[in-house]
């Protein structure tokens, strides 16, 4: 057998099992920018960030910068309580995903303040909720019993195909409600991705 | 000059696979607008030299609500026949030139149609916000 041709064709094969060993190397991306990783069938870091953005820009610039926001908490801010987040999408989602960016930038914002004691499955911060309930027994000092406003939301997706071309449609949709029950800044955004249906591998 | 059926049909083709990727918009509005903008410096907008060819600022403008919030809008316009696609990112800054960081402060992805021009919205992430830096990056997927 012609021996050159024999080692060539042992190179060749030392080096593709070789390379098929190799681990791929995990590169560090900036979640807030667009070189995450998206697709059709889920709700991605992209796709929460941007529905974040949308709706602390609108509850911002619609309700909170009218200069009317007042409420019961420190210096006179307004306290807020979650309330539901419906997911009525077919993949399991953490609504927190997108719950705590709007939370974090609002208390950004200087005007509002969260309550943690107050929430519909029970208190999200268990020892908070008992120091409160300690204090009004006590009347040591003053605390607010009731969120002057509550956020409450849900998510639903839409899916179609067309050939091998899917889409799916997210709709956040998310409201801001009083005391009284008025809802008084309402909002929805609209995330729509499309995307070539992948081969079969065997 | 002769009339070649060849060359004909390939011209035909040609401006027909040309034309199959454009979708320009027309655009209306008062000669006299009601409202007039406040109107800023341009060089608090960042983009590069490829995406400018493509995607223009047109003009930004800046407001104050009664909450101490600013509100800055750019008008942005695809000054080119085919669909562009790009992102955009707001920073913003307080008296001293410090960056404000917050969960709003993400790039978003928007398209924009041949000729069609827009609006992009930004809102200060609180009062003590006084100064911005609008962002475009090119090639968004």
């Amino acid at each position: 057998m012609n021996r050159p041709l024999v080692s060539t064709v042992l190179v060749v094969a030392t080096a593709a099992l070789l390379g098929g060993c190799a681990s791929s190397q995990a590169t560090y991306v900036d979640p807030a920018s667009t070189r995450t990783l998206s697709n059709v069938g889920e709700i991605n870091v992209q796709d929460w960030n941007m529905a974040a953005e949308s709706m602390i820009n609108s509850l911002i610039a619609k309700h909170i910068n009218s200069g009317s926001v007042k409420g019961s908490g420190p210096d006179g801010r307004a306290v807020l309580a979650i309330s539901r987040i419906v997911n009525n999408t077919s993949i399991q989602i953490d609504t927190d995903m997108l719950v705590k960016k709007i939370r974090v930038a609002l208390l950004g914002t200087g005007k509002v303040v969260v309550d943690i004691t107050a929430g519909l499955g029970g208190p999200e911060d268990p020892l908070a909720a008992e120091a409160k309930r300690e204090q009004q027994l006590l009347g040591t000092q003053k605390v607010s019993g009731r969120p002057d406003y509550t956020l409450s939301g849900k998510i639903i997706e839409n899916r179609t195909r067309q050939g091998n071309q899917r889409e799916s449609t997210y709709v956040f949709q998310m409201a801001l409600a009083t005391r009284d029950g008025l809802a008084v800044w309402e909002d929805e955004k609209t995330i729509t991705k499309q995307g070539k249906r992948a081969p079969v591998s065997w | 000059m002769n009339f070649n059926p060849v060359r004909a049909l390939a011209t035909a083709t040609l401006m027909a696979l040309l034309g199959a990727g454009c979708h320009t918009v027309n655009t209306t509005e008062t000669a006299q607008p009601v409202f007039q903008r406040n109107l800023v410096s341009e060089k608090r907008v960042i983009t590069d030299a490829s995406l400018a060819r493509k995607v223009q600022i047109l003009g930004v403008n800046v407001s104050d609500g009664p909450g101490g919030f600013l509100k800055v809008q750019a008008e942005v316009q695809n000054t080119t026949g085919r669909y562009q696609r790009f992102a955009y990112k707001w920073e913003w800054f307080d008296k001293d030139g410090n960056l404000i960081e917050g969960p709003a402060a993400v790039s978003i992805i928007r398209q924009v149609e041949g000729k069609e021009s827009l609006f992009i919205n930004g809102v200060a992430p609180n009062p003590a916000a006084r100064d911005f830096r609008l962002k475009l990056y090119e090639n968004a997927r």
